[in-house]
Parts: structure tokens; C-alpha cells; sequence
């Protein structure tokens, strides 16, 4: 089988070190850096609609994109040296009083993924650390989590102090989990909202090439 | 008939002379002290600086007081353990004030005093020499936990380390719940129930894999790495829960000879499964690594007691509720009737005959918190005629009431639910 497939199907069963190992050949095969990562954002992608479609499940998406980590790790530095760029910065947190984190994680998972560059605040992120790291890192998109009804209302927070740090239209705002609808999202003026990881990386992409 | 029968007779399947009402007989039907104040103050049950007692220091969930409990009537008491999830006892109760003001009473070895950003630490077994366990951001309303997993060894990972919190009853523990249940059977009407559940019997709760009592907890402490074990280390997963099943059965059997039929019901899990649109983990993990163990432990109550077991399990449950369902569960909860696969109807045409649902009586990520007082009674008011017909029905809001709930919107909802059961309360 090409090598390419085998770093996909691997990656996609969530065999780590079989992934790291794959990548080394490859690169070691003078495969192009490009073409490698392009075989990691393939798998991830088959990894979210699976994930999107209900076939598998949080801990298999958590492992996968382990596996994807093995791989991504390698050519990392190699990306940058080739000059090759992201297609996009992202800062993403879950806000502040809120702890639940796996979904943001899905989310900063597959969007590195798909060829994103993620800076992940954590969890329990204040409206003024969004606007601190929005200064230092300039990215496209920043994307909140929330899981709690009490917690929900952090994202108008954090917006209405990108507003006054006069950040606001520079960033793309995407928000998103269990509790946050289509309606909330328009409501406390955020750009876009996503269902699931899936949908967000779709989004994210749309969303950018808009912009630009 | 009194509240312990109107419980007794719902969760044989049998139709009450009116619907069952729990509010805080489980620390997932309980209610944050921000919105139990404020409800307290609005009937005129409290004044503004009388303090409410925390019952629950990670959810923040106030206790259910007496006049509280008769001005609702409401048909549950608690039989609450002396030790809380970080290891002290709640004792030596002292005044604390809430990031929104809410007065409140916490037990002595509450640590209250705040870093320099204003966020709040607890520690395991109030021991401040040791890392906390878990913090409160300011301006917050729960405790969040603190990550002190450390890597995981393979070669070393050990199910001792795993299950070093889980421990028989003491013979102190003992004779408390013995004077405690006979107490509140005798004094009281109430159907009693039994929140924490015993040591042992509650597998893979991801609210307790930290092991927050736990100065150095050794083993699978982060709860990533916990549900990524379900697949990556089955084997181990599963000598956990059968140790785990062995201390469970042990403690439910010193529990009954303490209690004996005085408690009805008792908490034996509170591991989420779902999730919003569908399941958390695959439906094999459950069936394979779950419910043999519980169908032990539920057989185990069934053979010796006249208890009735409960599963807590937030999220679209709907693929499995036929597997707790074979494993022995008697009610579920909380019935979160706003994920996927959940609506009440569909619940109790296919499961009504076969479990009980305790829950379910508001959605609370949407019509609660955001609809109308006059929404939030419709609502109730369909889902108790739902949920309700022939018995197997307890009401109870999906999860804990938070915080941020709008008065009007708390008052709507015990307005409605005692409308249905024909009760006119004074403020309301
Ligand atoms: C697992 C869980 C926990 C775990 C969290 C572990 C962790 N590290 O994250 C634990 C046990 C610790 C926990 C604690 C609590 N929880 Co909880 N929890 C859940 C549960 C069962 C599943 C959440 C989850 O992980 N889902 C899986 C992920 C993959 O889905 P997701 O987060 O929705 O993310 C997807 C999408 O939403 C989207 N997405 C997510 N973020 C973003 C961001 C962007 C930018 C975009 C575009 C998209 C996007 O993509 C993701 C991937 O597809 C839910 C139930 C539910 N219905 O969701 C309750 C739930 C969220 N919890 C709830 C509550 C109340 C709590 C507690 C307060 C009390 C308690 N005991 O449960 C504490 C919270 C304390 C705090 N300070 O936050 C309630 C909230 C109710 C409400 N009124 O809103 C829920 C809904 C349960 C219920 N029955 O009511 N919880």
C-alpha cells in the first residue's frame, strides 16, 4: 500500500507510534513535507464525519488525534523551515467558570488537523485573557466554548471586551457547545457557530477565505 | 398517603395519589445556593442576610431546610454522609460570603481566603501544606479541578493506586447512618434516599477519578486520559471495576445492616454516558466494561433489600437505557430530555413499564433559564401529564437548578408543579 494511505488508515485507527513511524519513512523516503501532512489532514477529516456521522465516539477521536500529534509533531519544524504557511491562526478556550473541555479539545484537535495553526488557552478563560492573547498572537479566529447555561453569557462578556480593546472586527468569533444554538450565537453578536468539530473546521474555512 | 408512600408507590410503578416532588435527595436534584437564597428570600422563608448552609462544596448546592421542605412540599430527605468529597467532615459550620453575595454557612476546614486574582482553593482534607484539589475562579459558581495527574507509568499503573479512596465503612460511619436513618424514619414522613451511594459501587465516575481527598493521588487521574482508557486499557479498566464492585458489595452489605429497609432509594452511579447529540463512549465500552458489574451489584440489592437502585447518567442515553435496564437499574436520571433521541414522550412509551424516571421535568439548558415564567409552566406542566401517567415518575428539574435562574422563572416552576398536585402554596 502507498505510504501516504497507510499514515491515513493508521492515523484514523489511532495507532500512535505506528503513525510516528510511518512519518519517519517517509521523510526519510524524501516524500515532500507538504504531501505528508496532506496524508494527517486527510485522515483527520475521515476521523471528524465519522465522528459528526456518530460511528465512533469521543475516547477513538481523542486517540486518533494522538496518533495525528505522532505524526504532526515530526514535520512540524520541517513546515516551517519549507516556509510552508497555516491556512489560518485560531485561539480557542472554553470560558471563564467553565471546565468542560473535551469538546473544545475535538475542536482545536481537528483544526490543527486541517492545516490551522491553535493556540489553546485552556479552560476557565477570562474575557480579558482572550483579549491579551488576541493582541499577542493577531489571529484570524477566536473560538469560546461554553457547556453551562451559567457560563454561556462569558462569551458575550469576552466580545463586548474585544469590542472596547477595539479587536473586534479583526477577529472572526466562533462559538460553540451543548447549550449554544444558531440563535444565541447571532444574539450576542458572534460570527459563526458550529454543532460539532466537524462543522467547525467547514466554517472556519469558509469563514476565511470570506475574509481575505 | 404521606410522602414516603407516595415515593414508595411511583417507583413501584404504581400511580401516586398525586406526583412526587424531590428537591435535593440527590446531589443532582439539588439547588445552587445562589438561586436557593433567593427563592428562600422571596417566600419568605428567610431574610436577606440569613445565610444558607452548603451541602454540596464543589456544585455549591444548598441544603433543603425544613420550612423549605413543608412550604413545597416536598417528599425526600436526604441521608447525606459526615464526609464531603475532600476528605473532612462538614462540621463547625462558619459564615462565608458568595462572589455574588449570597451569605452562606461552610464547615470549618472550608478554605475562604482568596489568591491575589481572587479565585478560591480547597484542599484534601483541609490540609493547606498539600496542593488543592480543586479551585473556584472568582466571580465563579462551582469548583473546578485542579490537574495533578502526573505521567502515566504503564509498567506501574496499579489498580491499589487506582482505588486507593475506596474504602469499607467504618464502624463510626456505621453507627452514624444507623442513628441517623432511624431518626429521620421515625420523625419523619419523608421517603428517604441515600445520595452518596457507598464506596465501591460507583464505577468510573469522572467527577471522582481526580481523588480529590487524596494528598497524592497516584494512578489515571486526568479525566481525558480516564475515556481514553476505555479503549486503551480495557483490561485494566476492567480489574478496577471488578475490585470496585467487591468493595461495593461489601459496604452495601454493612449499609444494610446500619439502615436496614429504612432508606428507599440509594445512588449507584453517576458515570455520564452521553452527551448531547448521542453517546459519550461506544455502546460496547458500557456493555462490556459497565454492566456485568452493575447487574452484580443491582442483583445484590435486590436479593437482600427492598431498596431501589438509581443510575445518574447525563446526555442522550437513549441507546443504552435498554442495557441499564438489563443490568438492573430500577430509575434513572436525570432524564436530560434536551439531548438527542430524549423526548419525553418517546422515553416512556419504549422504557415507561421498566424503569422510573426521577428527572426530566424541565429543560433546563433552554426554557428554564431563558423562557418565559408562563413557558416554564407549560412545560412543566406537560411533561408531569407525560412522565406521570401510571406512576414510575418522580419530579425533578434535568440536573441541579443552577445559578442564574430568574426568580420569576423558579417561582413559575413549583407554582406549576404543585397546581398539578392540586397544593396552593403562599407565595408562589
Ligand atoms: C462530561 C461532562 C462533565 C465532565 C467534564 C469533563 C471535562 N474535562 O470536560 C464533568 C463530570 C467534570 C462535568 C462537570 C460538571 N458539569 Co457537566 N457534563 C458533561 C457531559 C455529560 C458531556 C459533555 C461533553 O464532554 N460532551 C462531549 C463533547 C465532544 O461535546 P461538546 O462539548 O458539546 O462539544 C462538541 C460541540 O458542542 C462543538 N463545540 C464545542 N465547543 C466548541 C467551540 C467552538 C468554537 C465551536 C465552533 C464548536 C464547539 O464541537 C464539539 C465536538 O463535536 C454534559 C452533558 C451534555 N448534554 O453535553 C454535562 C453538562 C454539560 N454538565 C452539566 C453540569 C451542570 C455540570 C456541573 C456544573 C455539575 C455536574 N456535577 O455535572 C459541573 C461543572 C463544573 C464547572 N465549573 O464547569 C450540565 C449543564 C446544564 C446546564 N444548565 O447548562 C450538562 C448539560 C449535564 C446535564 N444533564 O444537564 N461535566
Amino acid at each position: 500500500m502507498d505510504i501516504l494511505q497507510e499514515i491515513s488508515d493508521n492515523l484514523q485507527k489511532g495507532q500512535v507510534s505506528k503513525v510516528g513511524i510511518l512519518v519517519k519513512q517517509a521523510l526519510e523516503d524524501k516524500i515532500d513535507v507538504k504531501t505528508i501532512l496532506g496524508s494527517l489532514i486527510e485522515g483527520m477529516g475521515v476521523v471528524g464525519r465519522r465522528f459528526r456521522d456518530g460511528e465512533i465516539y469521543v475516547p477513538e477521536v481523542l486517540i486518533a488525534a494522538r496518533a495525528m500529534y505522532a505524526g504532526l509533531d515530526l514535520i512540524r519544524p520541517l513546515l516551517v523551515q519549507t516556509g510552508a504557511t497555516y491556512i489560518g491562526k485560531v485561539v480557542i478556550g472554553t470560558v471563564k467558570g467553565d471546565l468542560h473541555d473535551i469538546g473544545k479539545n475535538l475542536v482545536k484537535m481537528m483544526m490543527e488537523g486541517a492545516g490551522f495553526e491553535v493556540i489553546d488557552l485552556g479552560r476557565d478563560v477570562s474575557p480579558e485573557k482572550f483579549v491579551e492573547a488576541v493582541k499577542a498572537n493577531q489571529p484570524d479566529i477566536v473560538g469560546m466554548s461554553a457547556l453551562i447555561t451559567t457560563t454561556m453569557v462569558n462569551m458575550k462578556d469576552t466580545i463586548e471586551a474585544l469590542k472596547r480593546a477595539n479587536l473586534r472586527d479583526k477577529v472572526i468569533v466562533m462559538v460553540g457547545g451543548a447549550p449554544v444554538t444558531e440563535r444565541f450565537a447571532a444574539e450576542i453578536g458572534a460570527d459563526s457557530y458550529a454543532k460539532d468539530a466537524d462543522t467547525a473546521v467547514a466554517k472556519a474555512k469558509a469563514l476565511i477565505s470570506n475574509k481575505r | 398517603m404521606n410522602s414516603r408512600e407516595r415515593i414508595i408507590s411511583a417507583i413501584n410503578h404504581r400511580e401516586p395519589d398525586r406526583t412526587p416532588l424531590d428537591l435535593g435527595g440527590f446531589d443532582f436534584t439539588g439547588i445552587h445556593v445562589s438561586s436557593l437564597h433567593i427563592l428562600e428570600v422571596a417566600l419568605g422563608l428567610k431574610k436577606p442576610n440569613e445565610p444558607v448552609k452548603v451541602v454540596d462544596l464543589v456544585q455549591m448546592l444548598g441544603e433543603i431546610d425544613e420550612k423549605l421542605r413543608e412550604t413545597l412540599e416536598i417528599d425526600t430527605i436526604p441521608l447525606r454522609g459526615q464526609k464531603n468529597y475532600f476528605g473532612f467532615k462538614n462540621e463547625n459550620w462558619k459564615p462565608w460570603t458568595f462572589f455574588d453575595g449570597t451569605p452562606l454557612l461552610v464547615p470549618e476546614k472550608f478554605n475562604t481566603i482568596p489568591d491575589k486574582e481572587g479565585n478560591i482553593y480547597q484542599y484534601p482534607q483541609g490540609d493547606t501544606s498539600a496542593l488543592p484539589c480543586v479551585k473556584m475562579p472568582k466571580d465563579g459558581f462551582y469548583f473546578d479541578d485542579v490537574d495533578r495527574s502526573k505521567p502515566i507509568d504503564e509498567e506501574s499503573l496499579n489498580v491499589e493506586d487506582q482505588l486507593e479512596e475506596c474504602k469499607l465503612l467504618t464502624d463510626e460511619e456505621l453507627s452514624y447512618y444507623e442513628k441517623e436513618s432511624k431518626r429521620l424514619f421515625e420523625e419523619t414522613n419523608y421517603a428517604i434516599t441515600f445520595p452518596s451511594g457507598v464506596s465501591g459501587t460507583n464505577l468510573g465516575d469522572s467527577f471522582w477519578i481526580p481523588g480529590w481527598s487524596l494528598k497524592n493521588p497516584r494512578g489515571i487521574r486526568n479525566q481525558e486520559e480516564w475515556y481514553i482508557s476505555l479503549i486503551t486499557r480495557k483490561d485494566f479498566i476492567r480489574d478496577v471495576n471488578a475490585k470496585m464492585t467487591e468493595i461495593g458489595i461489601e459496604n452495601l452489605k454493612l449499609l444494610h445492616q446500619a439502615v436496614g429497609e429504612r432508606i428507599q432509594v440509594i445512588m449507584i452511579s453517576s458515570t455520564d454516558f452521553g452527551a448531547q447529540n448521542g453517546l459519550l463512549y461506544p455502546k460496547e465500552s458500557y456493555q462490556e466494561l459497565f454492566k456485568p458489574f452493575h447487574k452484580r451489584i443491582n442483583d445484590w440489592v435486590h436479593r437482600n433489600t427492598t431498596w431501589k437502585t438509581l443510575i445518574h447518567s447525563c446526555g442522550s442515553d437513549y441507546d443504552i437505557i435498554p442495557d441499564f435496564i438489563e443490568a438492573g437499574f430500577d430509575i434513572l436520571n436525570p432524564v436530560q430530555i434536551s439531548a438527542a433521541k430524549m423526548e419525553p414522550e418517546r422515553l416512556k412509551k419504549e422504557f415507561g413499564d421498566h424503569i422510573v424516571f426521577w428527572g426530566g421535568g424541565i429543560n433546563t439548558q433552554t426554557t428554564f433559564p431563558f423562557g418565559t415564567p408562563q413557558e416554564v409552566e407549560e412545560e412543566v406542566k406537560k411533561n408531569i401529564s407525560i412522565f406521570g401517567e401510571g406512576g414510575g415518575f418522580v419530579y425533578a428539574t434535568v440536573h441541579d437548578i443552577q445559578a442564574r435562574i430568574p426568580l420569576e422563572n423558579l417561582l413559575a416552576l413549583f407554582r406549576a408543579v404543585n397546581d398539578v398536585r392540586g397544593i396552593k402554596v403562599q407565595g408562589l
